[in-house]
């Protein structure tokens, strides 16, 4: 009982002060706004296009642009912006389409497509998109001035008929199939990745930086005055705990259930989630304390807890997805409590598992926190009976 | 002067000896970085060459003209590694494993169809997860199948194939072949204005903490005021625009030591290239100057040092979120990278970004341009400010 009121001192103290309130609920749902609105539709090449005075054979080269499968095709003004988007990185690749590009092949002469990227592979390797769009269009010119070589006829006229006569043809094609399960499903929405990410950033950074208040309860002498009553040194470590469990819980309820009402984020199944949150809230609980048991002032606190927090965050891949990773990465990723929980949360939203299937990340995660708050609790019940 | 100097020389002693000001200036930034390294180090931005599977079912002319010249000559630009696969099965299976990114298949008798005029096809299977590796495999086998749709749609526009004598059909054909492609695409190599991973990291968490640090000048006017010293240096015969000066400078002078020490040190220990000097030096001075002016307008609204800290921390984190820190905004799609210019911290990484290029120091100055703005015009609000906090 005891433990529970002091338990709750720390969840009220912790509410009361308004910069953590942004920092605990605020900011979390900004952030899964900000990588929801700007990484959320995954990665498609991105390739500018500026056609001025493109006339008909242009206007029809961009639209088969336009019609490729997996780029993002975008229409710029001028050449100068197209440029310095590729440089910035903006786009991957830039497409210029010459002025008079039309009435230069029209007149019987050649014309050039300029196409732009950066120095490296994926430049190059867009540029076999561009090669093949200009392709596309040079098999009809070149029908066309067959035409007009052998018939004496117009390009105009030796185009519709190469249209005709494509038509009529048996098609040489080629045919794209995929094999293997998808990382990212096409089902997932855009906020879904980025929402269980900064959930674990959050829980695990406001636990980790909730050891300054520990810290501030020890300095300011209200652990000893709390043992001069007739409460054991098991109930105040008890109490602790609870507290910043009552804390990551609150935060995490709060982070999952405001998500899902505002961006419509899919949590998966309720049951395998909540106990994904549960366990990984421990975890925080326990990390939490254990640090603010080591340390003795608040400065050291929050510059480790705030090192600590982003850093293992970083390192567990709730910054940038550890598909990314490379494989020994990803093994050293897997050290962190954050690895084991998102891989849950991927089991859950990306491949609609149960409860079933995430008991096994419960259970590592149950494990962290099991060790975490035992030591924790030692050091803690050292550091206010010693 | 000489005031100004003093208090500004105290402080830096209290802050140099305050072991929390080196974590949050030093310690955590570089900490960060080389988190942010270790994990995220090996990813290229300007991506690797794709791996791709051919098979040959097909063992005709044509086909051969794809495997043994197409691919090759592709091969050569770079950008693409090309093996042989026995059989369709095998290379499936390696697209399934992650061995190759895509496998192109020229079936049995696409040769014969070709030649024939019958319906033929390359395949081409992609790994779901690299949908640009198949995109490109399918434009590579798209070029050669235009090529050769090129003659058969030729000759068909100008000739009934089947109501023409052979030896005409098989002059045409030749004249149809000779006819060359009127567009062509020439490349034009754009420079690199975007840091590596290891560099972004870097100036990103240099950037982030400068707006930590610089408050450790202007706050402290709080702690002044409330531990009475202020008092006491206003009864003093120095003047109130020296006490100030003397903060400010407190905050400039810590900035610019942590950020030297963070660019000295990611330099060295991680490899990070920050590009020509006097580029980078524009770009710290200005940017502190910024940081300080807007750090010191937050503090002049707190009551407490406490207060202001907190307030600072909010300002400082959606700043640096939204000035691209943490993650690239500034290549997000939208408006997003837009809106990120309101703040310095995008400037700043954006003036790094365009020296990438080698193009010199001077690409910088917009940037420290905008960042000076931002400084002229925070710390003239902060100055008025500040001087009235200075009243008691």
């Amino acid at each position: 009982m005891r433990a529970l009121a002091i338990a709750g001192v720390n969840v009220r103290r912790m509410l009361r002060d308004r910069s953590n309130v942004f920092f605990v609920f605020v900011f979390p749902m900004l952030l899964i706004l900000v990588l929801g609105v700007s990484f959320g539709r995954g990665f498609e090449p991105r390739i500018g296009v500026v056609a001025a005075d493109p006339g008909a054979l242009g206007r029809d080269l961009v639209r088969t642009l336009e019609e490729m499968p997996d780029v993002d095709v975008a229409r710029y003004d001028s050449v100068d912006d197209l440029r310095t988007s590729v440089e910035r990185g903006q786009l991957e690749a830039g497409v210029v389409v010459p002025e008079g590009y039309d009435g230069a092949i029209r007149a019987g002469r050649d014309a050039e497509v300029r196409y732009l990227a950066r120095q490296g592979e994926l430049g190059l390797q867009l540029s076999r998109t561009v090669r093949s769009a200009v392709a596309e269009q040079g098999q009809r010119l070149r029908a066309a001035r067959l035409f007009v070589a052998e018939r004496a006829g117009s390009l105009d006229e030796g185009l519709a008929r190469a249209d005709v006569a494509a038509e009529a043809l048996e098609p040489v094609e080629v045919v794209t199939t995929t094999v293997g399960e998808a990382i990212f499903p096409t089902s997932l929405g855009r906020f879904d990745l980025g929402a269980s990410s900064t959930l674990l950033l959050f829980i695990f950074l406001t636990s980790m930086t909730s050891a300054v208040a520990l810290i501030e309860t020890r300095r300011l002498g209200l652990s000893r005055r709390m043992l001069s009553t007739p409460t054991s040194a098991g109930t105040i470590v008890a109490g602790e705990a609870l507290g910043r469990l009552g804390i990551a819980m609150v935060q995490g309820l709060f982070i999952m259930l405001g998500s899902l009402i505002l961006f419509g984020v899919d949590w998966g199944e309720p049951l395998g989630s909540a106990a994904l949150l549960v366990s990984f809230a421990l975890v925080g609980a326990g990390a939490g304390m254990f640090l603010g048991s080591l340390l003795r002032t608040e400065q050291q606190a929050i510059g480790l807890g705030i090192l600590l927090g982003l850093g293992l965050g970083a390192l567990g891949g709730c910054m940038v997805p550890m598909e990314f990773f490379s494989p020994t990465m990803r093994t050293v990723a897997h050290f962190t409590p954050h690895a084991w929980a998102l891989d849950g949360y991927a089991e859950l939203v990306r491949r609609d598992g149960t409860i079933v299937d995430v008991l096994p990340y419960v259970g590592i995660l149950l494990a962290y926190a099991a060790v975490l708050l035992g030591l924790a609790s030692w050091r803690l019940r050292r550091a206010i009976t010693g | 002067m000489r005031a100004a100097l003093l208090i500004a020389a105290k402080d830096l002693r209290q802050r140099l000896r305050d072991r929390s000001a080196i974590m949050v200036a030093v310690v955590v930034p570089l900490g960060l970085a080389f988190v942010f390294n270790a994990t995220l180090g090996g990813i290229s931005t300007e991506g690797v060459a794709f791996r791709y599977g051919v098979v040959d079912e097909d063992r005709s002319e044509i086909s051969a003209v794809f495997v043994d010249e197409v691919l090759p000559a592709v091969e050569e630009g770079g950008a693409i590694r090309v093996r042989s696969v026995p059989s369709d099965a095998e290379g499936r299976r390696s697209v399934e494993a992650g061995d190759l990114d895509a496998l192109l298949v020229v079936p049995a008798g696409f040769g014969a169809a070709v030649e024939g005029s019958g319906a033929a096809e390359i395949r081409v299977v992609g790994d779901v997860d690299e949908p640009t590796a198949a995109q490109v495999a399918r434009s590579i086998a798209s070029t050669f199948v235009a090529d050769l749709n090129a003659v058969r749609v030729a000759v068909a526009t100008v000739a009934d194939p089947h109501a023409t004598d052979p030896a005409e059909l098989d002059a045409l054909v030749e004249r149809a072949a000779a006819v060359a492609t009127p567009v062509d695409v020439v490349d034009v190599t754009a420079t690199t204005k975007e840091l590596d991973v290891t560099t972004y990291y870097a100036a990103g968490m240099a950037v982030f903490f400068l707006f930590f640090t610089v408050q450790f000048g202007v706050a402290s006017l709080l702690d002044e005021r409330k531990d009475g010293t202020l008092s006491r240096l206003l009864a003093a015969p120095i003047g109130r625009s020296a006490i100030l000066g003397g903060k400010l400078l407190t905050s400039f002078v810590i900035g610019t030591l942590s950020m030297a020490t963070l660019i000295v040190a990611t330099s060295l220990l991680l490899g990070a290239d920050w590009g020509d000097g006097i580029g980078v030096a524009l770009l710290v001075l200005s940017g502190v100057l910024a940081a300080t002016g807007i750090m010191s307008i937050v503090a002049t609204l707190a009551k407490t040092s406490e207060q202001a800290g907190n307030w600072q921390s909010i300002i400082a984190v959606v700043l640096g979120m939204l000035g691209g820190v943490f993650f690239p905004i500034s290549q997000a799609p939208g408006f997003l990278p837009t809106l990120s210019l309101v703040t310095p911290q995008a400037w700043f990484l954006r003036g790094l970004s365009d020296m990438a290029g080698d193009t010199g120091w001077t690409v910088v100055l917009p940037a420290v341009l905008a960042m000076l703005v931002f400084a002229a015009v925070t710390g003239a609000i902060a100055a008025v400010r500040l001087d009235r906090m200075a009243r008691l």
